[in-house]
């Protein structure tokens, strides 16, 4: 933003609250907190433009500096942008308008750990491997392990409802977590019911899970945990047929054998990432399956879920393809495994009931491999998350000659998104299952839900008068005082 | 910029996957000062979006350079090394901090930026040499006493070597690798007038320096032959074989252990110093948080030149893990922690004790 004089009256100002160490206007700061991990802004940069940066990046260390800062943004109308560990896929937290990146890594005590009731309580700015080891030491976990663990915070689990590994057992982070600290666009700090489950009213509560810092942020979480597992059993199965596969699960689900994971590559995955990262060469739709818990019970679950999949066709292809998958399963997103740059992807995952997803799938994939064959597209995809009513497809599309110059690839970008967000939603999907909506998606917010929309839209401004929270994202235009 | 440094860099550049034990990041929280931020700098910098400006420089010159990032990545990324040759290209046109220069210097003139008087070389030869090095030799001089009379209680007499010199990490972790070369070639040569087929090192990053840095980030070659040992393994595996004892050290209160910096470079010893306290102390020692694989630091790399308040901050932040975990007595072998923890343990209310010379005192004849 073009602040003139405001900057430095805004600098001191903040400065009384955080203290001059805790805030940052250098380049190299503005710079790396102007992208987060999706491929727009990071394409942008690969290709030597300028993107929009932060006019300050606050580091605040308590929710009561979280308010002032919220204050004082909203009387200079300054964005605020919140900020965990700039791993989502988004863009929910790119600076679009400038103003104040709200970094919240300083947020990061454990403030209690309940061995009776099993919660842990943690500020929402604590790393999710740190939050973990912490748990494993007392032979807890928190069974919410998306693939970014190591990178992530917990304010940025909950904000855009991801999804971790062990999600098709214990539930997304938003079925983890019993209540949180949020502070309000205008700084009020609240706090949800210490428990989520109750019929004290409506659930206002879950309204800031899926908010993605728009409608405030969150500074603490009491989330529930788990014991370790006592054993963890993982195997691997070979479909020739992807319905066939896609029926097992659905078979596994609906008889509520409670597998920890459910993950079936479809065959081009198979063929290529599969065989590429683990190392196993096989043709049709490869299946991994796990269960955890007591050892018996564990045991038991497997052998009725390898009946059921044989039953249908499947090769059991034994423990070690299952096991190394779940010793490897996060190569998939490291160097030089991950999809990289100057390649274009995208990650066009959704969730739909049983009876749509393999529909959804088909629809996407035909309607993106042809739209785009002359881009010799690449779509790939499997199915990572269940539910008892449904699963989640993580597709996800790679281009990997796409236009140089970086305008052309955003226009590139954002059609084959248009064709497959079309795909999915009229074929019944949602536009999003576990990444969330950031500005990737914000397009798409009006069509996903209709009539629906405005009731939103009133919200937001209800909570968040001046748009000053993360403007641009979750469908949420600016706010007054954002200059475009 | 240096094929080989861009590679990792730009590998690097988006992936966030070593935040977790990532010291500086934890310290200052500035995604900037974390590999993916450091990379993301170097990599702008080839693609026209910033300048090597003072800052910019500042940021290049605050990784660590103990290999916590690598010793954490999946796919084994040398981001260090990298950085190191992109150190060494600011150096070579002038661009590198004013500090880096003063070091050249102060290396030129007597080998090390810890003391002055002069190296004092090894006489005579031995079948095992012991590498002394500067920090030992003028920041804590009482380990190469202790390490002598460890190692006679095993049957050596070594040869202690580069007394008062440098190693060359310290140079070429700020990219003054001709510097480094020449200490390294002072070391080798000094090493092979003693005819010892043996080197016993210190701690972990005279092991990394002497074992993996000369071959690689100095490419010089290791004299065929001469084999390097770790001395806290090498009386670990003699006290298992019963050719060691120790009698209690009488220590109140809780003790820890603090994996001394580059501890994560040398995974296969991480055992040894514990177990050779636990055959000291009555009791268990207390494993701090940041332990093994994720240790961080303490401020005993180049930091402490470049960056004194981050070197100070990664050392505190040490001492308040010790703190917070219930320790009051903290063991580490290395000289270079051992002198960073003292500065400010008495801060923490902790008292630091070095390994070896705990061990030497409490020898069974
Ligand atoms: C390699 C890799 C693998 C991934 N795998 C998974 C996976 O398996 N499962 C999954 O769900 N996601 C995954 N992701 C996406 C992403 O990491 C997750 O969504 C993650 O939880 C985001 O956390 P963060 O702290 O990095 O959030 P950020 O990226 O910093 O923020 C994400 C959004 O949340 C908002 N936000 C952050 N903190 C707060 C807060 N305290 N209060 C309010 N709003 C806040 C931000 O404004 C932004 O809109 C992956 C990402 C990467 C890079």
């Amino acid at each position: 933003m073009n602040l003139g004089v405001q900057h430095d009256m805004l600098r001191s100002e903040l400065e009384e609250i955080v203290g001059a160490s805790h805030i940052s206007t250098q380049e190299s700061d503005r710079l790396v907190y102007a992208t987060d991990w999706f491929w727009l802004p990071q394409m942008w940069l690969d290709r030597g433009e300028r993107p929009r940066t932060p006019d300050f990046i606050v580091h605040p260390g308590s929710a009561s500096e979280v308010s002032e800062v919220l204050k004082i943004a909203n009387s200079y109308r300054i964005p605020v942008v919140p900020w965990g560990g700039g791993s989502g896929s988004q863009g929910g937290a790119l600076p679009l308008f400038g103003g104040i990146v709200l970094d919240t890594k300083r947020l990061d005590r454990i403030v209690d750990i309940d061995e009776i009731s099993l919660t842990v309580t943690a500020q929402a700015g604590i790393n999710g491997s740190q939050l973990e080891w912490a748990l494993n030491e007392r032979g807890l976990t928190l069974p919410h392990y998306p693939a970014s663990a190591n990178c992530a915070t917990l304010g940025g689990y909950l904000a855009p409802r991801g999804s971790g590994t062990v999600s098709t057992k214990y539930g997304k982070a938003e079925d983890l977590v019993l209540s949180m600290e949020v502070v309000l666009p205008t700084g009020e700090v609240i706090r949800t019911p210490g428990v989520p489950q109750h019929a004290a009213g409506p659930d206002f509560f879950r309204l800031f899970l899926g908010s993605e810092g728009t409608l405030g942020v969150i500074t603490e979480a009491t989330m529930q945990v788990d014991y370790l597992p006592e054993t963890r059993l993982f195997r691997a199965l070979l479909f020739d047929d992807l319905s066939r596969a896609l029926e097992a699960g659905r078979l596994l689900m609906t008889r509520r054998l409670e597998p920890t994971v459910i993950r079936i590559y479809d065959p081009r995955s198979t063929a290529s990432r599969v065989k590429t990262i683990l190392g196993h060469e096989y043709e049709g739709a490869y299946m991994v399956l796990g269960f955890d818990g007591d050892a018996d019970i564990a045991t038991l679950q497997e052998r009725k879920a390898l009946e059921i999949c044989t039953r249908l066709g499947a090769e059991d292809l034994g423990r070690e393809p299952g096991e190394s998958w779940w010793e490897h399963r996060y190569d998939f997103y490291y160097p030089p495994q991950n999809l990289k740059l100057p390649w274009m992807y995208g990650t066009t995952e959704t969730v739909s009931t049983y009876d749509r997803i393999e529909r959804i799938y088909y629809a996407e994939k035909g309607a993106v491999e042809s739209e785009y064959a002359a881009w010799n597209v690449d779509f790939i995809g499997h199915f990572s998350h269940w539910f008892h009513w449904g699963a989640m497809l993580y597709s996800r599309f790679i281009i990997r000659n796409p236009p140089e110059d970086a305008r052309e690839a955003i226009r590139l970008h954002n059609r084959v998104w248009n064709t497959a967000m079309t795909a999915v939603l009229e074929n019944g999907g949602m536009i999003n299952e576990h990444h969330g909506i950031g500005l990737k998606l914000s397009r798409f917010m009006r069509r996903q839900y209709g009539a629906a929309w405005p009731m939103l839209e009133a919200i937001k401004r209800a909570l968040d008068p001046n748009g000053i929270m993360n403007p641009g994202k979750v469908g949420f235009g600016p706010g007054t005082g954002v200059e475009r | 910029m240096n094929e080989r440094a861009l590679a990792t860099l730009e590998n690097c550049r988006y992936c966030l996957m070593c935040r977790h034990v990532d010291p500086l990041g934890l310290i200052t929280r500035r995604e900037t000062l974390t590999p993916h931020g450091i990379a993301l700098v170097a990599v702008s910098e080839q693609r026209g979006l910033i300048d090597w400006n003072e800052e910019m420089i500042g940021v290049l010159y605050s990784e660590v350079d103990a290999g916590v990032a690598q010793a954490n990545c999946v796919t084994d990324q040398p981001f260090s090394e990298a950085v190191a040759l992109v150190r060494a290209e600011l150096v070579a046109s002038r661009l590198a901090p004013a500090a880096a220069y003063e070091l050249e210097e102060r290396f030129r003139r007597h080998a090390s930026p810890f003391g002055e008087a002069p190296v004092e070389t090894a006489k005579g030869q031995a079948e095992t040499a012991l590498f002394v090095g500067d920090e030992a030799h003028h920041l804590w001089p009482a380990s190469v006493g202790a390490a002598c009379t460890l190692l006679g209680a095993l049957g050596e007499s070594p040869v202690p070597i580069s007394r008062g010199r440098s190693s060359g990490f310290l140079a070429s972790s700020l990219g003054l690798i001709e510097t480094a070369r020449t200490q390294a070639k002072a070391t080798l040569e000094e090493l092979d007038a003693t005819g010892a087929g043996r080197l016993v090192v210190l701690s972990p990053g005279d092991h990394f320096t002497l074992s993996q840095l000369y071959t690689g980030r100095l490419g010089l070659d290791w004299p065929a032959g001469v084999e390097i040992v770790d001395l806290a393994t090498l009386l670990a595996d003699g006290l298992r074989a019963g050719r060691l004892a120790f009698t209690p050290a009488l220590e109140d209160g809780a003790y820890a252990y603090v994996d001394p910096t580059h501890a994560a470079r040398t995974p296969e010893r991480f055992e040894a110093p514990r177990s050779l306290l636990r055959s000291l102390m009555p009791t268990e020692p207390v494993e701090l948080f940041w332990h093994r694989q994720r240790a961080h630091p303490v401020g005993s790399t180049a930091l402490q030149f470049t960056h004194p308040e981050l070197a100070d901050a990664l050392t505190r932040a040490r001492l308040e893990d010790a703190r917070s975990r219930g320790a009051e007595v903290l063991f580490c072998e290395d000289p270079g922690s051992l002198a960073q923890l003292c500065r400010h343990a008495a801060a923490h209310n902790l008292a630091v004790r070095g390994l070896y010379e705990t061990l030497a005192t409490h020898l069974k004849p």
